[in-house]
């Protein structure tokens, strides 16, 4: 399915990394909750609370965190396609199951594929994000523009006491 | 400004008037939980939760010295927080950043095996 992903640099961003590890272990990594816990979450900032995954298509992906002494947050998602060590996509615009989901985050699309390149895997994380017609709507709403103002003050007064 | 008229957690976090009005207490200069929590007729568990959104929106840091935990201001969020898809790209870097450390950690320990 990559194939048919247009990247929208004003929407959309990719990061490309090259790790000296063999892609078995990067797919690991990845997929498994016991790995997840222990990276997605920076330690001095909170941890995740819990996680699963379903790897394969329609399967679950659920990773709660917490923040600081804070209450847990879920976020779930649905896994949409599945290539062992080589592709992994899910959303946040559907729940598992392909049910559609309730949200009030920016949704996203995450493609993450992998290769093997000599003793090492070069992989691309891809985040696609919802297009400026929904950021417009949102926008009209009315709720944006108050709180952007406050951002304005905010980033101001900062900005002001450095 | 900015692009961000978006539903990022700086936005959620700034859509209450308890938070921003902490966000202005903050200004000043770092305080403890109590303190923040003093000039608010609240249950102390519902302002913890409000501080938990800013801190998840990054706009504050906390430290936990003895019981204590102090928030203080995160400006460098802020600037980010003018580009929402800067914020985003930066926040998953550092996720991909853990994520190799982890990785080679991983292959360190079945080498060592």
């Amino acid at each position: 399915m990559s194939q048919h992903v247009t990247i929208d640099p004003t929407l959309d961003f990719a990061i490309e990394r090259f790790i000296d590890a063999p892609t078995r272990l990067v797919w690991d990594a990845l997929t498994r909750p016991e790995h997840l816990k222990e990276w997605y979450m920076p330690r001095q900032w909170g941890r995740v609370t819990h996680a699963e995954m379903d790897v394969r298509p329609g399967g679950i992906l659920r990773i709660d965190i917490a923040v600081g002494d804070g209450p847990e947050v879920p976020n779930l998602g649905c896994i949409l396609d599945v290539e062992p060590m080589k592709r992994l996509v899910w959303t946040s615009m559907l729940f598992p199951g392909y049910r559609p989901a309730v949200f009030d985050d920016i949704p996203i699309t995450a493609i993450i594929t992998m290769e093997s390149v000599g003793s090492g895997t070069r992989y691309v994380f891809t985040a696609l994000h919802r297009n400026e017609a929904d950021l417009e709507a949102n926008k009209s709403s009315g709720f944006y523009a108050g709180t952007e103002i406050a951002i304005d003050q905010f980033v101001e007064h900062v900005k002001s006491m450095a | 400004m900015v692009q961000s008229a978006v539903a990022d957690e700086v936005f959620h976090a700034l859509a209450s008037s308890t938070r921003r009005r902490v966000l202005e207490q903050l200004s000043v200069g770092p305080a403890t939980v109590s303190e923040l929590a003093a000039p608010f007729d609240m249950a102390l568990p519902s302002f913890v939760q409000h501080l938990s959104v800013l801190e998840r929106s990054r706009l504050v840091k906390s430290r936990k010295r003895g019981r204590v935990r102090t928030y203080e201001i995160a400006p460098e969020r802020f600037a980010v927080a003018e580009d929402w898809l800067m914020a985003r790209r930066q926040l998953w870097e550092a996720r991909l950043d853990r994520f190799d450390q982890y990785v080679k950690q991983l292959k360190d320990e079945e080498s060592g095996s």
